[in-house]
């Protein structure tokens, strides 16, 4: 079945293009603008600071090339996005970037950050740390305090004046974009089947590097024509977790193979990524602190303290809002904050009765056989356990 | 070359006194609700002479797992964690303490009974001994799981003990100037510790019910500069060859500095540490039996394997005579402390974490320390689920090796988790290093 009309069809395979191949779609864009291009580090850096100073801000996401010259650089028992991030670095993968931030303080980041800064000594490197524990009396202030510091900082990267009208512009752009995202992830979530999860990560992960207003004219094509087309009788799940970069587009496509159709998520490369969006009315960079401590409201995350929010709360309550009938947990190996919290959502799957499978993952290798089989052992489990129609 | 198999190492004798004061403090913890006394647990940096002033039990729990981990007991605590659904690749210190934390909740609910796989008698002898806590504080500097570690116990414990976080800034250098206690990053990063320090101290008045006592404060504070000068002193005294002491007697003087009372005790034993080291080198007696070797460690300690490794190294005529772990932790910048109003020098002191600074400051540090000690090479204990520790090791071994010349090697093991330590591959890079030490010297 068609996922809809030519222009939508036209404009996911421009996302899908720019999703594979980022750091071409970076290049291509200084070519054309003679601008400069910023790396951003998963998952807390504000975009919109970068835009409003017309610089391209690129999260930076894993390579699909082994790991090879970074493999000394970092231990093998480091996540996989992060030793990817140096054996980028020290391959020069990363040199169309002009330079980096990060406002993250995972360590495992900082280790490979503190790799970028060694193998590319010519760019500059900011860190600059948003308050990790988000309900202290001082988060506000401090929040607010190191947005103004990106600001400026950013200012003195691009070489030019970043003013509060600029910043509400692109608040503004970055709002509308984030509103669309959750318009084709809403319905998804009502039944509308028409793209497959690899096609949505790709529309996603296109906007993580793409200019902003390119992708939101790609978005509006992708949505005005879409087809709409109601899901089948598959098991439907909800994928959960994933942090600062994206699954493997083939392992959710294995996913979906074994006859699971994925009705939801909470992704960071999904619906993490535009959970919340930046207040328009006031000072922008009060603005943009206020969405940094609220996000964990909307969509609760174990790389933050606050004790009020729970993340098997919102979990449960999207799983419940999406009809899913089970729940995989993708957690990307060695990812220490997804390794602390996950016996708390298994704790809350177990207590609801909703079936869950624990995936890991790497940079390298996607073992899809075995993949497939636990995925299905699970789905298994969820038709065994579905209530069975009588026909009189 | 085969490995010798005699003991050649010769421990400080004040070891086993020493040993005696941690033992004795372990076993207050265990009794705190006997005496009536609130109890918090923590985590992180030594924020403990403030609870030692609030008329606090303290019980940190990275040394608790340690502890655990030392006298081969931390195997029930991790089952039990790994029970509840913590993978095996978690900072093993955060496993075992929340394994710890599950078995104590279960206990202290009444649902002992609650646990499968890890045994009755298990359970009672760990949970038993750790009381359950009146209020959770985390200070972890330099390390992100430190802090998440804290906010899943207060999970377990079903949100029901308060917590309070100190939140330390990772000491980056964004800008030329920055660096180790300089620069803006460095003012501005201390005064804002200090200043949750003392807010600190009103959170646990409203805890313990009682005025904080700010004399008993600087009364600690005093005792700990006294006893860190004394036992900074007795370092740098392993300049010398023979080297009188090494690594392995800092580690066992680890927890006295880092969390025992602030006492006159206290100062007393780094004095006799001091004096015994200084009688070594009136003496002429090496903290080893044929010193040919000095190295540097850098990585966390390997608890499981503390007798071990000491024994190992001296075996094959190597003093390990300074460390990361050892050298820069602990309130190792004494200097910092005014005892007349020290919260800044404590929240200074506790920034210092050796995990809290970029690989630029720790390049620096270890440098400077392979220089003053006069080592020949640098033993990497790659530690296998304390990432912030090992983060700047590749670097800093690529840089000692190209700006100083110095041997390197890598060995796996891990914290508190024995089961990622494999000896023969310590035997075989270690045999490898020594030999390339050997023929430089024969070519120089």
């Amino acid at each position: 079945m068609p996922v809809g009309t030519g222009s939508t069809v036209g404009a996911l395979d421009a996302l899908a293009d720019v999703a594979a191949r980022p750091e071409a779609y970076a290049a291509q864009w200084k070519a054309r603008t003679g601008g400069r291009v910023v790396g951003i580090l998963p998952m807390n850096f504000p975009r919109e600071i970068a835009h409003a100073a017309g610089v391209l801000p690129v999260l930076l996401q894993e390579s699909r090339e082994p790991d090879t010259m970074g493999r000394h650089l970092l231990a093998e028992f480091y996540c996989g996005f992060t030793r990817n991030l140096a054996d980028s670095a020290a391959k020069g993968a990363l040199d169309y970037c002009d330079g980096f931030f990060v406002a993250d303080h995972c360590t495992q980041l900082l280790g490979a950050v503190d790799v970028v800064r060694a193998e590319a000594p010519g760019s500059p490197v900011f860190l600059g740390q948003l308050p990790p524990s988000l309900t202290d009396e001082w988060a506000r202030g401090e929040a607010r305090s190191m947005m103004r510091t990106f600001v400026d900082e950013m200012a003195r990267f691009a070489g030019v004046p970043v003013g509060d009208a600029a910043l509400s512009r692109s608040i503004a752009l970055s709002n509308d974009n984030r509103t669309l995202l959750r318009e084709l992830f809403a319905a998804r979530r009502a039944g509308n089947a028409a793209l497959s999860s690899p096609q949505l990560q790709a529309v996603v992960k296109s906007g993580m590097v793409m200019d902003l207003a390119e992708h939101t004219e790609l978005l509006r094509q992708v949505i005005q024509g879409l087809a709409d087309l109601p899901r089948d009788n598959r098991v439907r799940l909800h994928l959960s977790g994933h942090l600062c970069h994206a699954p493997r587009p083939e392992l959710l496509a294995a996913i979906e193979e074994c006859g699971a159709i994925v009705v939801d998520d909470d992704l960071f490369t999904g619906t993490r990524w535009f959970s919340t969006d930046v207040a328009e009315d006031g000072d922008p960079v009060e603005a943009l602190a206020c969405w940094y401590l609220e996000r964990d409201r909307t969509a609760p995350c174990p790389t933050r303290v606050k004790h009020e929010t729970d993340w098997e709360d919102t979990l449960v309550e999207a799983v419940e809002a999406s009809g899913a009938e089970g729940v995989i947990v993708l957690m990307v190996r060695f990812c220490e904050p997804h390794m602390l919290y996950y016996p708390e959502l298994r704790k809350r799957l177990n207590e609801r009765g909703i079936p869950h499978l624990l995936l890991e993952t790497e940079h390298e290798g996607l073992p899809v056989e075995t993949v497939q089989t636990r995925v299905e052992a699970l789905l298994e489990r969820i038709r065994r356990t579905a209530p069975v129609e009588v026909s009189r | 070359m085969t490995a010798p198999t005699t003991d050649k190492s010769s421990r400080l004798a004040i070891n086993k006194a020493g040993g005696k004061m941690v033992a004795d403090y372990w076993d207050r913890i265990f009794t705190a609700r006997e005496r009536g006394e609130k109890v918090v647990w923590y985590n992180g940096s030594a924020v403990n002479p403030i609870f030692q002033a609030a008329g606090m039990a303290w019980c940190h729990g990275e040394a608790f797992s340690a502890r655990l981990a030392a006298q081969h007991l931390e195997g029930p605590a991790q089952l039990a964690g790994q029970e509840y659904g913590y993978v095996g690749e978690l900072c093993s210190y955060a496993r075992t303490h929340l394994g710890c934390a599950v078995l104590s909740r279960k206990r202290a609910t009444g649902s002992a009974n609650g646990t499968g796989m890890v045994g009755l008698p298990e359970q009672a002898e760990l949970a038993g001994r750790l009381p359950t806590p009146d209020l959770f504080v985390n200070a972890y500097a330099g390390c992100s799981t430190g802090q998440q570690w804290d906010d899943i116990s207060f999970r377990v414990f079903g949100k029901e003990v308060p917590i309070f976080n100190v939140s330390m800034p990772f000491m980056w250098s964004n800008r030329p100037g920055e660096g180790y206690m300089v620069g803006e990053e460095w003012e501005r990063s201390s005064r804002y510790v200090a200043e949750q320090l003392r807010e600190l101290t009103t959170v646990l008045e409203s805890i313990t019910g009682r005025p904080f006592d700010w004399d008993a404060y600087r009364q600690n504070m005093a005792y700990l500069k006294q006893a860190s000068e004394l036992r900074q002193e007795a370092m740098r005294l392993c300049r010398l060859t023979p080297a009188p002491a090494t690594f392995w007697d800092w580690i066992a003087s680890v927890a006295h500095i880092n969390f025992l009372p602030a006492s006159q005790e206290l100062v007393d034993f780094f004095a006799a540490v001091k004096a015994e080291i200084e009688q070594r080198v009136a003496d002429g007696v090496g903290a080893i039996a044929d010193e040919r070797y000095r190295v540097y460690f850098d990585g966390f300690m390997n608890w499981n394997h503390l007798g071990l490794l000491a024994k190992k190294f001296a075996r094959y005529d190597v003093a390990v005579v300074a460390g990361r772990y050892t050298h820069h932790a602990f309130w190792q910048e004494p200097q910092l402390i005014d005892p007349e109003d020290p919260l800044l020098g404590h929240a200074q002191n506790n920034l210092l974490c050796p995990m809290n600074h970029s690989t630029k400051t720790i390049e620096r540090l270890v440098l400077r320390d392979c220089e003053y000690y006069g080592v020949d090479g640098i033993v990497f204990h790659s530690t296998r689920t304390c990432r912030a520790f090992t983060n700047p090791q590749r670097l800093v071994a690529k840089a000692a090796q190209e700006k100083r010349g110095l041997a390197t090697m890598f060995f796996e093991g891990d914290i508190a988790d024995a089961s990622y330590y494999k000896d023969e591959v310590l035997d075989s890079r270690l045999t490898a290093m020594l030999e390339t030490i050997d023929v430089r010297r024969a070519r120089a």
